[in-house]
């Protein structure tokens, strides 16, 4: 059951990554700590204020949407036409600033997220299931939904797929490419945002909670193929199963590195992945 | 042999001061900044490293903290649980460092772009992982102490060189300084550096002329990760004690402000990025938990508007007239 | 023996089919051009043979080794050099600099010798900066040497990006539209360097779309057209055959 809720979390985190790699071509570092600020962000919004937790659901998703803007339109706007390399800085440059800011304002101390359904159990056909995993479940299950619908039958989400395919030849058709790209990254960490709230309550939370599913999110996309979010998402399902096996008959601490090393093998033996679109050289 | 016109000029004679002031500032400044400068000068070394693999071959390595971390923690196993020899420790320490390196690089080479980040990145936070995790073998969050000095040295005029004091142990790192800066210059200048060089501009053009760009790929990351584990060793020596706080990825990640502040791809960007990057926090008191964030927004800054770094913008606007000169009376 | 002997070449991308069945061959000493409309496949086929493209299935000979699926390294070392479309150089370093690295493959220098300055290093380092000084004045960008790289003129970079795959001394060139972007008085100029080439005892492979200049001095030519090899042959029975007519909608003699 952890398993499955937690790789959920990976879907929703390897889609994000996914969608903003897919159009401008960086792998956003800091997908894992934007999912750990919004969990934190959440925890504040109901513990200290008391909001509604559905209510928080949404302003922690918008939230970090505006965010994603935001840094869209200061950074990767400004170095569009900046050498590669410049990017992959930029992003990482992102991921120490959020670093700073959850060492800073979250300190090292974790804290527990509660809301009324944290500790309810529903019993169904003889398992204790934890209501809160159950809501990630559903509630991944609905984002993914709505997503699929949204790239596939709408003009928009056409236009999205045009751009991750071949960016020259949107422009060309008079998409706008800049908005484009602005949409995906606002649509990464808005996913992004939605797994930090969805999980949130289930889990334990720390300033460093970020970086091992950011690093099982990865390897999702590269198991599961470039440029498909269908690949990641199955990436993602066997991955986190993996670490929960891993976690359960191995250790936990450790449960990383086997995923990790899958991704190396499918890496060294099948650099497409399971899915993926031949990788192009110039 | 340099000619005495290249011994002399401009550019030989500011390194000449900056080595000058490096060596005389230290006793006559407070213990304080002699530590400062200690850190600072391992930091550099750290920075040479990473100006080698990113600035010179163009493979952006975030996984170098854990070869800081690999070779300071090498050294300080075998030194306080083996009871081996500083010398002959410092070897195997930054020997093993490099054969990690050698291993890893093999598989994460083969990548490109963002793959081969993402796969150093997971190699640091994997390394942190174990050195947190193992608690037997490193101590785990407490980690280990009683780290030697240097073994004292006879000297032939008689008389032993100690290395319990701090300005002896600052003299003992800025010694490897100059070593290693010596050496990269060195490299870069050659054949070999301007292949390395070729590869960071277009590597498949740099292939397609018939270079293995693989193998020197793996030689520059391998060579990278030897200085820093290299600076891992003269760190923890240095300290005395050492903690997994050492591999946390972002220390890797501030390695790199330094790099690109200062100037990534040129000889004085380490120096001049890592000792900026350093001391201004220090000047200004600013609390070490803010660090990080700091960095990150200065070399967001940097990234953006200068990402030629300090070094790299005074080459462009204020260079021209220096190599001008050089083609008109230098040798090719 | 061919020089170069393709048996059943084939490249498909996913569902979209590139190269599909090509054979042909080059013999020792000859001037074979590649032409065919936009997208038929022809810097495909340059990829393949470097090892830039796994093919996905067919044979690559050359010089009698079997070198399909070599790295694009080991394709070079064999000695097949190529040129690209894109003309690419590394436009930050000097004219020099750019040529001694395509020589630097043969040089045998080692970290050790060059940050110790060894006697042997630098007279390896010598020797290969005087071999590209030849080259350099060999393709006539001999003044320029110490110019940067971006700053040359575009026939000039397509010439330095010539003496750069000469560098690896090839037995086959591949060029990939060397007169692209230069124009009608320079074309000349390549003409003229790319007989000396020949003189100098390299076969020559050429992708060019100027149809003057492919008929007046390929030995043979090879007509692809989405993918597949639609004729070949000798210039006049190229210019002859209905199949290219017809793919080119009457393509004429005019350059």
């Amino acid at each position: 059951m952890n398993g499955v809720s937690q790789g959920c979390v990976y879907i929703l985190l390897a889609s994000g990554l996914t969608i903003v790699f897919g159009i401008l071509n960086v792998p956003n570092f800091a997908q894992g700590h934007l999912y750990m600020v919004a969990a934190y962000l959440g925890f504040y919004m109901v513990m200290s204020y008391g909001m509604n937790y559905w209510l928080a659901l949404v302003l922690a998703t918008f939230a970090l949407g505006v965010f994603g803007q935001v840094i869209y339109g200061l950074v990767f706007y400004r170095m569009r036409n900046a050498p590669e390399v410049n990017l992959f800085v930029a992003a990482m440059a992102l991921l120490m600033v959020l670093e700073g800011i959850a060492l800073y304002f979250f300190g090292a101390s974790t804290k527990w997220f509660l809301i009324p359904f944290s500790r309810r159990i529903i019993a169904f056909a003889g398992l204790a299931l934890p209501l809160q995993r159950l809501i990630v479940i559903l509630g991944t299950l609905v984002v993914m939904v709505m997503l699929q619908l949204f790239i596939k039958k709408t003009a928009i989400g056409a236009a999205l797929e045009a751009t991750a395919q071949h960016r020259e030849g949107a422009m060309l058709c008079g998409i706008k490419v800049t908005r484009i790209s602005a949409m995906a990254f606002v649509i990464g960490t808005g996913l992004a945002g939605i797994a930090g709230m969805l999980i949130g309550p289930a889990v334990l939370l720390e300033p460093t909670m970020g970086m091992g599913p950011l690093l099982v999110a990865f390897s999702a996309i590269v198991f599961g193929g470039l440029g498909s979010i269908g690949g990641s998402v199955l990436g993602a399902f066997i991955l986190g199963l993996v670490e929960s096996l891993a976690s359960g008959y191995v250790s936990a601490k450790y449960s990383l590195i086997f995923v990790f090393g899958i991704m190396i093998l499918m890496l060294l033996f099948r650099p497409k992945g399971l899915f993926g679109r031949e990788v192009w050289r110039p | 042999m340099e000619t005495i016109r290249t011994l002399f000029s401009p550019k030989a004679v500011a390194w000449m001061l900056v080595l000058i002031a490096a060596i005389a500032v230290p006793p006559v400044v407070g213990g304080y900044v002699t530590s400062m400068l200690i850190l600072i000068a391992v930091w550099t070394i750290m920075c040479f490293s990473m100006n080698l693999i990113f600035g010179y071959t163009g493979q952006l390595s975030l996984g170098h903290a854990a070869f800081l971390g690999i070779g300071a923690y090498t050294f300080s196993l075998i030194t306080v649980k083996l009871h081996i020899g500083f010398w002959p420790a410092f070897v195997i320490a930054v020997a093993f460092t490099g054969l990690v390196a050698f291993l890893v690089g093999i598989p994460a080479l083969k990548l490109r772009g963002p793959y081969f980040i993402l796969v150093t990145l997971g190699f640091a936070v994997i390394v942190g992982v174990i050195v947190l995790g193992w608690i037997d073998l490193t101590g785990g969050a407490n980690g280990l102490f009683g780290i030697p000095r240097p073994n004292p040295i006879p000297l032939p005029w008689g008389g032993t060189l100690r290395f319990d004091s701090l300005l002896s142990m600052y003299y003992f790192i800025l010694f490897f300084v100059v070593l290693i800066g010596v050496f990269c210059h060195r490299l870069v200048h050659s054949l070999v550096g301007k292949r390395f060089i070729a590869i960071s501009y277009n590597e498949n053009l740099t292939e397609s002329l018939g270079v293995n760009t693989m193998s020197q790929k793996l030689l520059s990351f391998t060579m990278s990760a030897t200085l820093a584990g290299i600076a891992g060793v003269l760190y923890a020596s240095y300290n005395a004690v050492i903690s997994p706080e050492l591999t946390h990825f972002a220390r890797g990640m501030d390695v790199v402000a330094y790099l690109i502040v200062g100037g990534a791809g040129t000889m004085a960007g380490p120096i001049v990025g890592t000792l900026v990057l350093m001391t201004v926090p220090e000047v200004l008191q600013i609390l070490p938990y803010l660090k990080t964030l700091i960095n990150g927004i200065i070399l967001m800054l940097f990234i953006i508007f200068l990402p030629n770094g300090i070094i790299g913008w005074f080459n462009t606007n204020l260079g021209r007239r220096i190599t001008l000169r050089r083609t008109v009376n230098g040798p090719a | 023996m061919a020089l170069l002997d393709v048996v059943g070449l084939t490249k498909m991308f996913g569902g979209l089919t590139a190269v599909s069945e090509l054979s042909f061959d080059i013999q020792p000493g000859e001037l074979l051009s590649i032409i065919g409309p936009n997208g038929a496949g022809k810097t495909t086929l340059f990829n393949l043979l470097t090892g830039f493209y796994r093919p996905t299935s067919g044979t690559i000979t050359f010089k009698g080794i079997v070198i399909t699926g070599c790295k694009p390294y080991q394709v070079t070392r064999h000695g097949m050099g190529r040129t690209f479309q894109l003309t690419s150089i590394f436009k930050q370093s000097t004219v020099l600099e750019n040529v001694m690295i395509g020589k630097s493959h043969h040089a045998a220098v080692g970290v050790l010798g060059s940050v110790l300055r060894t006697p042997a290093t630098r007279r390896e380092e010598q020797k290969i900066r005087e071999k590209a000084r030849e080259l350099l004045s060999f393709v006539g960008l001999g003044d320029k040497e110490n110019k940067i790289a971006g700053g040359l003129t575009e026939e000039a970079q397509k010439r330095l990006s010539i003496s750069m795959a000469l560098a690896t001394e090839p037995k086959l060139l591949l060029l990939d539209e060397p007169t692209g972007g230069v124009n009608l008085e320079e074309i000349s100029g390549l003409i003229e360097l790319v007989g000396r080439i020949r003189k100098s005892g390299t076969s020559i492979c050429l992708i060019e779309h100027k149809m003057r200049m492919v008929m007046s001095i390929s030995d043979r030519i090879v007509v692809l057209n989405y993918g597949k090899k639609i004729a070949e042959g000798t210039p006049r029975e190229v210019a002859n055959n209905n199949e290219v007519i017809r793919a080119y909608l009457g393509a004429r003699y005019a350059a």
